[in-house]
């Protein structure tokens, strides 16, 4: 019942959204479903401390016939992380989307989201887990191309080819997987590969189908494309959301995979996962130096971040894995609120070209801490929690002897700076350029509602920094119940 | 377009597509059939109707919104998955009935048949608006 609700509470808000009439009613309810989800995942992270792991079997079918639903520290974490950022974004939203928008199911379909994400987190069973990443994709198709703007078509087009190609590698994994295993349940076929020790090279075409659907759904080195294709053309909040949650599903369900399937093969994954999070992190920041757009920049800069995520997993001692989880998290607030404020930026002046924006840093200092916080907490500067994941990750690679890639780290840390240090002297410090054809001020439009959520995302920002020694203990927490998968495999078949 | 036969036929086909559904509708769980494949069957009855006759006459004989059709349906879907917890079960287990009804005898009634009922409704609800959705861009027969 208490994983279920999760499912429960955004399917209702779908059900309600089909059947009440007036926009009104239906943003007065998104704001209250949102909240209650937020609390929702609270009482999960709750019950989930007390007895480390829950199990929820749908219809009463034990665990590897039926489906399960199952949530360890890990996923507990991420479902509340992911409850915060839907909250602060439907409240941005309310202000920031166009009314068009709002009239023509953004909410409705942003729910979808929230459903397909909340099922993710909590799947124990790969199939379902495909069918959760559909929920979110095919609602993802609709806001990205929400509106019908010929800018927007294009980036959606691509968007939904090449995410459909993930998912079909996805799904032709599963189906080679359940030929060569007899199961579908992640803790069933975990204990099956550690009884067929020898045969396990038979398993890796599919092991790779399945890696390489993850890798485009987390936007990773060579798979990154559609990416920067795409994040750029939708509304910002939108963006936002899409920042904030989707890549962070890919990621999550490779550490899922890694800590349950492919690490009885560690020799070979490992060192695929470290050299794809490298050059990603490299590729991505690189790419990004090049940008004058503040939504392409900060678009490449989730495939460089990503990157850092997967090192930690290629590093795979306690310390990587937790670093890797403390990473995801500061990664999904400070990235939303950098696109938050691009939003309000885009609000203000109708553009986001680096080369004509300028001095909005007069127009509301407000705004530009915000910025500031989020902009910093991504490059890694102290206090904010973005130096915090980097000096795990950092660490966890120094102690895992891992030299080489931790000076890649460091030295990208190094061009993420510049990145955002471009950013805030183009958008908030430099006097507009007087020559150019400036982008008129729009007639001021209130924002105190999308000022609100920026400032809660940029608190927790630094709430994360503050207490990162609670927050990194937890992650410790959730990092040695995955790098003991026997532990999950007996809590969901009930082996005694 | 004017053709009575056509007309007449059509009527029909609507009413013979309903039976099918239904019947495959009750089959289900047990036998091939159900809620999924019983809802297309419906909705194929009412595309026919509203080649013939025009996207306005389907909205007539369907009474509420398409999307209000596929809100009941997610809405019966939700009360086969919550029933059971009243029951102290997981959510979505079979709670099932068995009782003597008279005319009818055994009848062995559960939550499954809620939920291919709610399938069954939300399926013809979906590809009724987009045939409709369709339809109105076309003005196909207005």
């Amino acid at each position: 019942m208490i994983l279920f609700t999760l499912i429960l509470l955004p399917f209702s808000y779908l059900m309600l959204g089909l059947l009440l009439k007036r926009p009104k009613i239906k943003r007065q309810l998104a704001l209250v479903f949102a909240s209650a989800n937020l609390v929702w995942t609270l009482v999960v992270l709750k019950s989930v401390n007390l007895q480390d792991i829950i199990v929820v079997n749908m219809g009463s079918w034990p665990a590897p016939y039926g489906i399960s639903l199952v949530a360890d520290r890990f996923s507990a974490f991420m479902l509340l992380l992911a409850a915060f950022v839907f909250l602060l974004v439907t409240v941005y939203s309310t202000q920031s989307l166009d009314k068009e928008r709002r009239k023509n199911g953004y909410f409705f379909y942003s729910f979808g989201i929230l459903l397909g994400v909340n099922g993710s987190f909590i799947a124990g069973d790969i199939f379902n887990l495909y069918v959760w990443f559909e929920v979110m994709l095919i609602s993802s198709f609709i806001l990205m191309g929400l509106g019908g703007e010929r800018k927007q078509l294009e980036g959606s087009i691509k968007y939904l080819i090449l995410n459909l190609i993930g998912s079909m590698f996805f799904v032709a994994g599963i189906g080679l997987l359940y030929g060569k295993i007899g199961s579908l349940n992640m803790a069933d076929i975990s204990y099956k590969m550690s009884l067929a020790k020898e045969n396990l090279a038979a398993l890796n075409p599919a092991l790779i189908l399945i890696f390489v659907g993850f890798a485009i759904k987390g936007a990773l080195f060579p798979f990154f494309f559609w990416l920067p294709a795409s994040y750029h053309t939708p509304p910002p909040a939108i963006t936002a959301l899409f920042a904030g949650l989707l890549t962070k599903v890919g990621i999550y369900s490779m550490i899922r995979i890694f800590t349950l399937f492919l690490y009885h093969d560690f020799e070979f994954w490992s060192r695929l996962v470290l050299w794809m999070g490298a050059l990603s992190m490299v590729v991505g920041v690189i790419a990004a130096s090049s940008q004058s757009d503040f939504r392409k920049i900060l678009s490449f800069h989730i495939i460089s971040q990503a990157g850092y995520m997967l090192i930690a997993l290629g590093f795979f001692t306690e310390a990587g894995i937790a670093a890797a989880i403390f990473f995801i998290a500061h990664n999904m607030l400070s990235k939303t609120n950098a696109f938050l404020v691009a939003g309000w930026v885009h609000r203000e002046k109708r553009s986001l070209n680096l080369k004509i924006l300028g001095n909005m840093f007069q127009k509301s200092p407000v705004w530009g801490v915000v910025f500031f916080i989020s902009a910093f907490s991504l490059a890694g500067l102290p206090p904010l929690s973005g130096f915090f994941g980097k000096y795990m990750v950092l660490k966890a690679g120094i102690e895992a002897n891992q030299i080489f890639i931790s000076m890649i780290a460091l030295f990208v840390g190094l061009i993420t700076l510049f990145s955002m240090v471009k950013i805030w002297l183009e958008v908030f410090w430099k006097l507009p350029p007087s020559d150019k054809r400036l982008p008129k001020d729009t007639e001021a439009k209130p924002a105190n509602r999308m000022l609100a959520a920026s400032l809660f995302m940029a608190a927790a920002i630094i709430g994360m920094g503050l207490f990162a020694e609670p927050i990194g203990e937890y992650c410790s927490l959730a990092a040695r119940d995955l790098l003991n998968p026997s532990k999950y495999i007996n809590y969901v078949l009930a082996i005694n | 377009m004017n053709n009575v036969i056509l007309e007449k036929t059509t009527r029909l086909f609507l009413k013979v597509m309903a039976i099918i559904s239904l019947y495959l509708l009750f089959r289900g769980h047990n036998s091939p059939g159900g809620g999924f494949i019983g809802g297309i069957v419906l909705a194929t009855g009412f595309i026919f109707y509203g080649i013939v006759f025009g996207s306005n006459e389907i909205k007539k004989i369907i009474r509420f919104n398409s999307r209000t059709w596929m809100g009941i349906g997610l809405s019966l879907v939700i009360l086969a998955a919550v029933i059971p917890l009243f029951f102290g079960e997981e959510p979505l287990t079979g709670i099932w009935y068995e009782g003597l009804w008279p005319l009818l005898g055994t009848v062995h009634l559960g939550t499954p048949l809620i939920f291919d009922t709610g399938i069954y409704v939300g399926v013809a609800g979906l590809i009724l608006s987009v045939i409709i959705t369709i339809m109105e861009v076309l003005e196909w027969n207005t």
